[in-house]
């Protein structure tokens, strides 16, 4: 392959560099000009705005990049000079994502995403073709001798899952969203407030004057807003959620999965394929009761795992299943329960803070205290019960899976050849209870997931099932005595 | 997608399914280390507790609740006999827990004394091992290792190594690592 030629950015790229500060400083300067007519200020605004774009027209003229066969660099050479080289070989990730502004003038920002040790570099902007072009070549690393026949045939590219418009409905349930109207409305008013008293609009009279007529309104409209505000959170919710995850589409192409977002914002993650050791679902009870579940995915060495490794943010079961089976494989099933020991333990653990608190409250004599401590370790029951009732693991010859938690209730299933090491945690209760926790050590997504409190042998077992040669040297070799039969129900 | 199948009929009937100890038990000398540090940490602890509580049973501050008053000078008493415990029996239990080995490809180690942990880490998998010494281990001629792979859940460390068994055994772990070493990160 011919070296490629040092390239600029999209002649547009100093507009949508400039987008922001020109909408700040024509605010300001149309402010001043209302208050002070053409006065000093007025220049001045204007003269910075005339700098302000020289400086992006003279960073997009100094800012270049060039693709090599090994790497990519980026040269800046405004002020001092530097040159950032990423090794293709390390990138893991890239991004193609669009501000407004960017949509209107047909361009994109591309983002290199390359490890920790790679770093990571941004062309701000190319064209939409640019960037396809680019994250295509980037990605598609593989020995350009054997690649660069079919890749110029395009590539094909297959959709894996689509998000529909009702699921937006699901917003409200996840409760993420819900808080958005006070958002809203608190950063609306934070921007009133400052705009009026940089105007000199804002004064102490006026101040108490809108206190005395906020607290003088009638009950009856206080009650009335009050409702809105109950309606509006669910609302605003699934608008929230389907302006950042309008058309979500997941696709399958040249060895990544890229997901594509966004209506305002339209961004494009692509993970690479052989760089994703799992999967995650994620549900909460209210989810859980309208069947809804968030897919995400477990990536090596991806910065802001949590919204780039998103796969679906709601869905159906089936749906996210499904695209799980096609992004790793099928999942492995059914779940094991954990043995009825480990009920109490998370009865006591979900018990123990109030009754701890409690004890405390009626040493010290208040009354009050322990009878809320009281109420609080009641509900804590169900709660336990539930999160004993959601722990699960299994494995077959590819995967495993682990399960567990309650409000947050996660499964991850992971690949067998991802795990780094195991880790066996027995506490003394534990001991007493023949209980122990397995972590399996992951180097993607949290580095580790737990399958809590499992029998000691079913857990001896269950690592020694998906990597034999690591843990049978380590069992103890004789005593034939009475097998202690595989304590868990199958069910 | 390095699948490591070491013994084929390793399953050879209902083995066991318990994990046997380690095979090398660490330095004796880990447990003056352990009392050391101990000692330094609870004698700190109940110097403060000693503090607080003739502070709390002497000032004249009006907001003491009547009923911490009575119950304070337990403080220092509780801390002192913890202390004790951590000083004098913790670390021989620890002692008697602490074990590692190293086989061909696996480092296997079981830490811990109240709470246990066994953790098993390939060496295939491991990306750095480090050696440190703190000023006590020095004193003592002790050294710890550590195991670092991709995920902070499978990293181990030995503690309380004798410092020529560590170096030596850093560097063949490093080495062999290095051989070793497959893509799955």
């Amino acid at each position: 392959m011919s070296v490629a030629a040092p390239q600029r950015l999209h002649p547009l790229t100093f507009v949508v560099g400039a987008v922001r500060e020109l909408l700040a400083l024509l605010a300001a300067g149309a402010t001043v000009l209302l208050v002070g007519g053409a006065s000093m200020a007025f220049y001045f605004a204007l003269a910075a705005l005339a700098i302000g774009l020289l400086i992006h027209v003279a960073s997009w003229a100094t800012f270049t990049y060039t693709l090599f066969d090994d790497r990519i660099e980026l040269r800046r050479a405004l002020i001092g000079r530097s040159v950032k080289s990423i090794p293709r070989e390390r990138i893991r990730g890239v991004d193609v994502s669009a501000t407004l502004a960017h949509r209107l003038l047909g361009v994109a920002i591309l983002h290199i995403d390359a490890g920790a040790d790679g770093g990571e570099g941004t062309l701000n902007a190319v064209s939409r073709t640019e960037a396809d072009r680019l994250r295509g070549l980037l990605l598609a690393r593989t020995a350009p001798a054997d690649g660069a026949g079919e890749r110029d045939a395009g590539p094909p590219s297959r959709t894996l899952a689509r998000m529909r418009r009702r699921w937006f409905l699901y917003a409200p349930l996840s409760g993420a969203y819900l808080l958005t109207p006070f958002a809203l409305a608190g950063s609306l008013l934070g921007t009133l407030y400052n705009l009026g008293d940089d105007l000199g609009l804002i004064t102490r009279d006026r101040l108490t004057r809108l206190g005395h007529d906020v607290v003088g309104l009638p009950p009856v409209v206080a009650a009335v807003l009050g409702v809105l505000l109950l309606v509006a959170m669910p609302v605003m919710s699934v608008v929230v959620f389907a302006l950042f995850n309008w058309e979500f589409t997941v696709t399958a192409r040249d060895g990544s999965i890229v997901a594509e977002r966004g209506i305002v914002t339209r961004r494009s993650v692509s993970l690479e394929r052989r760089r994703i050791r799992g999967v995650e679902l994620t549900d909460n009870p209210f989810e859980r009761a309208a069947r809804v579940v968030r897919l995400g995915a477990l990536v090596t060495g991806l910065g802001d795992a949590v919204h780039r490794g998103r796969l679906l943010p709601a869905a159906p079961r089936p749906v996210a299943a499904r695209l799980a089976a096609e992004v790793l494989g099928p999942l492995p099933g059914p779940l094991l329960r954990h043995p009825p020991a480990a009920r109490g333990r998370r009865l006591v653990r979900a018990t123990a803070g109030p009754v701890v608190v409690g004890v405390f409250a009626a040493t010290a004599g208040h009354a009050w205290v322990v009878a809320l401590c009281a109420v609080l370790a009641v509900c804590a029951v169900p709660l336990g019960l539930d999160r004993y009732r959601q722990l699960g693991h299994a494995a077959d010859a590819e995967r495993f899976t682990l399960r567990a938690g309650s409000l947050r209730r996660r499964q991850v299933v992971i690949d067998h050849s991802a795990i780094v090491g195991w880790r066996l945690r027995q506490t003394l209760f534990q001991r007493r209870l023949d209980l122990a926790t397995l972590d399996a050590g992951v180097g993607a997504g949290d580095g580790g997931y737990p399958a809590t409190d499992l029998a000691t042998a079913d857990a001896v077992t269950f690592a020694a099932s998906i990597t034999p040669a690591w843990v049978t040297p380590f069992l103890e070799t004789p005593t034939p005595t009475a097998s202690p039969s595989h304590a868990v129900d199958t069910e | 997608m390095t699948k490591v199948r070491g013994t084929d009929e390793a399953a050879d009937g209902p083995s066991p399914p318990r994990l046997r100890a380690p095979a090398h038990r660490v330095s004796p000398r880990a447990v003056a280390h352990w009392a050391i540090e101990a000692l330094l940490l609870w004698g700190i602890g109940s110097g403060l507790a000693w503090g607080v509580a003739a502070w709390v049973r002497t000032s004249d501050w009006s907001g003491r609740p009547e009923w911490l008053v009575e119950r304070i000078a337990w403080l220092p008493v509780v801390i002192g006999v913890a202390g004790v415990f951590m000083v004098a029996v913790a670390p021989v239990w620890r002692y008697r827990v602490h074990r590692w080995e190293v086989s061909s490809d696996v480092v296997y180690t079981r830490t811990g004394w109240f709470n246990r942990e066994w953790l098993l880490v390939p060496v295939g998998r491991i990306q750095t091992v480090d050696t440190e010494q703190g000023w006590i281990e020095r004193l003592l001629g002790l050294a710890t290792i550590e195991i670092n792979t991709a995920s902070h859940t499978g990293s181990s460390e030995v503690a309380g190594l004798p410092v020529d068994v560590a170096t030596g055994l850093a560097e063949v772990l490093a080495r062999r690592a290095h051989d070793l070493r497959d893509d799955a990160t």
